[in-house]
């Protein structure tokens, strides 16, 4: 089984070789037959990496220590689950699940793409087979899941413990799916560039898919966090740490994408610039994955280092980054460009939303590649951390929030400010009473917090404005009122859902950084702390045994006003033996939006134990708004009007144009 | 066999996604610009639900009408559909050439890379085979997985504890032991299997833990060849060396002519005659070179040779103080010297280079006391 495994994925890098020629090949010379074979062959390619795939998660599921890679990262005392996700708990295995994804999606874009033109269906499926080969090629050279160790030890040195837990056997697949799933639109730009023309369904083709890719990356992100959050102990959402900005950075492009896909989509505009886009945004995935993956850095995700990958993967990046840069350079003066509109308009709201969506993007690039180039030129360490970044991207981000309700309520090609800015009445109105009620009531010190409040509210509230003003608000009868608004477009709803999400979550990040409360103490058994109006009771320190660990657990109780226990709180510090590593099990107590966050710090010689107690309001809305953003991406995906696009044969394409649409 | 006659399969089917389209009928594929016209077209329909909405102005609305309509128009010109060809030359080379690198690619990268004859190797199925057929590593495993799940079984302990110490997996050693003699109670041979775990885990040195377990490994059986022995090192490796000689006589004289310890001592012995210290010592002692100098010199050269060393140590620890092993072997050469005085200075700095709390103070100070130093006199 496994060697099977490790033959199919050979090969697939050859089906890939092939994938990348022949379509490329018969695009160029107009040989249908041989634009033909990158359908069946990327079907075939994906269908032997999933077996492949599938025979790495059985050598995991078996603890099968002749594998190199299972030895290294698993252990036989470990729960099944842990067995099975320390199959992408590491390098070797996460860059398989890599390629598994790429291939998924060139799959799909096979099976569906028969409403494509075949020149580009062709020549995307051989861009996305080119990528596919180079990391085929850069996992059986460099990092070969399927090395074999001959005798097989008998034991294996066990999953790195902070990554035994079930944040982490969801996050990476999320993150890949977003990562990977920009490379389908780099496909198409490629492919655009290649061809040195833009279809008029390239756009209905590259939005859906840079929809999939933002959702996914959204989740993988929020995910993440929350990860980080309750595993690592520290009680923080975000670190601005470098692994983190590399998930971000491809995110912020993916957004500003996203955005100025509309504007292609419906208005046949803005098209050079999506196509760079599409191409940046892909770029920063794969730098994003030559970060984490070839160990320049070191931080909290303790993954592979090893010199040669790194420069395998840096000969990656620039050979795609570049390759399509100069591409670019040479064929984007042959695209024409479409459609006009004045500055004030939707669109013009758009390239807005681009031009600080970018800049956004390229600070959190200099604040994550500065420290790397200083040390690789100087040899000093730096760290560049929140003060940096709150310093840049906070006030690049406050104007953009300030505007985001705007775009939606401007009309297409010439828009009228002063008309939305009339329909967003009603919520600068509840905006600025957040903000008056904030400042008087709950913290009058701080203006961050109060302003933070009040622009999260008008974006809740911008949001909410859009869809009452589409269903006709005030304008018609409720009943009528009801019924338009059943029958808008699911993508209007998106929209509303993703900018309500980005509210949700400003509200939860303002929330906690302003409003939380933190205490460290030595506690003994029986001692009480408050903190924030709640009480809690230390009752003592239990051991316990785990499968592959032996834990301390602090017990914690909840007390109600009356000196009742409401409910326990059980934070633990768990030590594992193979690793001789020692991990902090935060206890965390939800109360409506907030939590109660504990961890438990060493133990004294006289029997106390250090405390840290945290109180984290709205805490949770950080990543709720990020599962609403999902859904926002997952509501435009389900719009009609992403299906159509289809030449039907049986109709005659004269006949068929509205005569109303004729000058 | 079975992996080859699967790879075969694997191979065709690959090989056949590479040939079917190229030998199969073309489809005559659409035109671009019929995929443009439905794509325009939808636009229209759509402007025309923005206008409904009132989400574009009439006005804006008709120019955007004329903007699609003069895109569809020049859609007229466009290129015509793509061919529908016939099997040609260049088709039926490129197909033989894709349809060869398929098998020539991966076979060749697989006879590179690949182990076709190493079977996968479940844990399940390797602790499941008969026991006469299990690798020494494999009983183990499945030793601890029965201990594992019934952690009470002292005789298992008992068993394994030995095991461990010849694998040389001395922490785990020293485990075992401990549950063995918590479980089924002291012995001889436990009490002196525990030290000898605990002494290896030390890399050697015989500690005053070490010399606990054995002593009591003594009073259960004072003959015991192999506490005798380790406490005999012990006292070498103080510097007790008449002493340590006088215990390894007297075993010799008092052990059977067929006994196994006999080599040991007698190897000892020897090494006591040539060496201030017999076992215990650390990697980073003296050279070969500078060994082999030393003990064909005259006994004051040798004398002199090895202060010189160790003064030598003394001064890189002067340059460098943080090396925790340094310290301690400086601290254990004085003692060999007989400089007790020196000793306890070294070891009160070593102490005060990492801070009196430290860790490092901590394994200084134990260290000390199993050599029979204390720190401040």
């Amino acid at each position: 089984m496994v060697e099977t495994g490790h033959f199919a994925l050979v090969l697939s890098f050859a089906l890939a070789l092939v994938q990348t020629l022949v379509p490329l090949f018969g695009a160029r010379t107009g040989n249908p037959r041989m634009m033909a074979v990158g359908g069946p062959v990327a079907v075939t390619g994906f269908a032997l990496t999933a077996f492949s795939f599938a025979a790495l998660a059985t050598a995991y599921a078996s603890s099968d220590f002749s594998v190199a890679s299972v030895w290294e990262n698993s252990h036989s005392l470990q729960p099944l689950i842990y067995k099975i996700t320390g199959t992408w708990g590491n390098h070797e295995g996460s860059m398989l699940l890599w390629v598994l994804i790429l291939t998924f999606f060139g799959a799909l874009v096979a099976v569906f793409g028969g409403n494509l033109p075949a020149t580009l269906r062709a020549n995307v499926l051989a861009v996305q087979g080119a990528i596919g080969a180079t990391f085929f090629l850069f996992i059986l050279t460099t990092s070969n899941p399927f090395a074999r160790l001959n005798p097989a030890p008998i034991e294996g040195r066990d999953l790195n413990p902070i990554l035994q837990d079930l944040g982490l056997a969801v996050h990476p697949p999320l993150l890949y799916l977003g990562y990977v799933g920009f490379s389908i639109c780099f496909s198409f730009s490629v492919a655009a560039l290649i061809e040195g023309r833009i279809d008029a369904s390239w756009a209905r083709w590259v939005r859906p898919w840079t929809l999939v890719a933002w959702m996914f990356l959204t989740g993988g992100i929020a995910m993440g966090s929350y990860w980080a959050y309750y595993e690592l102990g520290w009680g923080g959402f975000w670190f601005w740490d470098p692994v983190e900005n590399a998930s971000f950075m491809p995110w912020l492009a993916g957004t500003a994408l996203l955005h100025s896909a509309i504007v292609m989509e419906k208005r046949s505009a803005l098209k050079i610039w999506t196509l760079l886009l599409a191409i940046l945004t892909f770029s920063l995935s794969l730098l994003g994955t030559f970060l984490v993956r070839s160990g320049v850095l070191t931080s909290v995700h303790a993954f592979a280092t090893d010199p040669t990958r790194g420069v395998f993967i840096l000969c990656i990046l620039t050979l795609f980054i570049g390759g399509s840069l100069a591409l670019f350079a040479l064929r984007s003066s042959r695209l024409t460009a479409g459609g006009l509109f004045h500055p004030i308009s939707r669109e013009g709201a758009l390239v807005l939303n681009n031009l600080f969506l970018t800049t956004a993007t390229a600070t959190v690039l200099v604040g994550t590649l500065y420290p790397l180039a200083l040390e690789a030129v100087t040899g000093d360490k730096i760290s560049v951390g929140a003060p940096f970044f709150d310093l840049t991207f906070g006030p690049l981000m406050l104007p953009l929030l300030a505007i985001v309700p705007f775009g939606p309520l401007l009309a297409w090609k010439r828009g009228d400010v002063f008309a939305a800015a009339q329909r967003l009445m009603a919520a600068f109105a509840l905006a600025l009473a957040a903000v008056l009620v904030t400042a008087l009531f709950v913290d009058g010190a701080s203006v961050f917090a109060a302003l933070g409040v009040g622009l999260a509210v008008w974006l809740v509230c911008g949001a909410l404005t859009d869809l009452a003003v589409k269903s006709g608000a005030g304008s018609v009868a409720p009943a009528i009122m009801l019924r338009r608004f059943a029958g808008l477009p699911r993508s209007v709803f998106g929209t509303a859902l993703a900018h309500l999400g980005l509210g949700l979550t400003l509200l939860g990040i303002v929330g906690t950084l302003s409003f939380g409360a933190e205490k460290i103490l030595s506690m003994r058994a029986g001692e009480t702390i408050e903190l924030s109006g709640h009480t809690l009771r230390f009752e003592g320190l239990y051991p316990a045994q785990g499968p592959n660990y032996s834990e301390d657990r602090g017990r914690f109780a909840l007390l109600g006003a009356d000196g009742s226990t409401i409910s326990e709180i059980t934070s633990a510090k768990r030590f594992y033996p193979v690793r001789q590593m020692t991990t902090t099990e935060s206890g965390i107590k939800t109360i409506g939006f907030s939590q109660l966050y504990l961890s438990l710090g060493d133990e004294a010689t006289d029997g106390s134990v250090v405390v840290r107690l945290w109180w984290k309001p709205l805490v949770t809305l950080i990543w709720g708004g990020g599962l609403v953003m999902m859904a926002g991406a997952a509501m435009s995906l389900m719009d009609r009007r992403l299906r159509v696009g289809a030449p039907s044969r049986r109709r005659k394409p004269t006949g068929a144009v509205p005569s109303a649409g004729l000058p | 066999m079975l992996f080859w006659v699967i790879a075969a399969i694997l191979t065709l089917g690959a090989s056949l996604a590479v040939l079917l389209p190229l030998a199969g009928g073309s489809k005559g594929a659409s035109a671009a610009g019929d995929h443009d016209l439905e794509v325009y077209r939808d636009q229209l329909s759509e402007l025309d639900r923005d206008a409904a909405r009132g989400l574009i102005q009439p006005a804006e609305a008709e120019e955007a009408r004329a903007e699609i309509a003069r895109r569809i128009l020049r859609l007229g010109n466009a290129d015509p559909a793509a061919k529908a060809v016939g099997p040609s030359t260049t088709t039926r080379l490129v197909a033989t050439v894709a349809v060869l690198a398929v098998p020539l690619i991966s076979w060749g990268f697989y006879s590179e890379l690949g182990s076709p004859d190493l079977p996968s190797q479940p844990l399940s199925a390797r602790l499941a085979k008969n026991p006469a057929d299990s690798s020494v590593d494999e009983l183990v495993a499945r030793a601890e997985a029965h201990l594992a799940a019934n952690p009470s079984d002292g005789r298992g302990w008992d068993v394994l504890a030995p095991i461990y110490l010849r694998m040389q997996r001395f922490p785990d050693a020293v485990g075992a032991y401990r549950n063995a003699i918590r479980l089924d109670g002291e012995s001889a041979a436990r009490q002196a299997g525990l030290g000898e775990a605990i002494a290896n885990a030390a890399g050697g040195i015989v500690s005053a833990e070490a010399q606990d377990a054995f002593e009591a490994a003594l009073k259960l059986d004072p003959a015991n060849p192999k506490a005798n022995f380790y406490l005999a090192m012990g006292l070498a490796q103080e510097g007790r060396v008449p002493e340590a000689v006088a215990a390894w006589q007297k075993m010799l004289g008092t052990l059977p002519q067929d006994s196994l310890w006999r080599g040991a001592v007698e190897q000892a012995l020897a090494e006591s005659a040539n060496k201030p210290v017999a076992a215990g010592e650390p990697a980073k002692g003296p050279d070969a070179g500078e060994v082999d100098a030393a003990s064909s010199m005259s006994p004051q050269d040798r004398q002199a040779m090895i202060e010189t060393m160790v003064a030598g140590l003394d001064e890189k620890l002067r340059q460098d103080p943080r090396n925790a092993e340094g310290w301690m072997q400086l601290v254990r050469s004085y003692v060999v010297l007989g400089k007790a005085d020196q000793a306890r200075d070294a070891l009160n700095r070593g102490i005060a280079v990492f801070g009196p709390d430290s860790e490092e103070a901590r394994k200084f100070t134990a260290f000390a006391t199993s050599l029979g130093l204390t720190a401040t006199e």
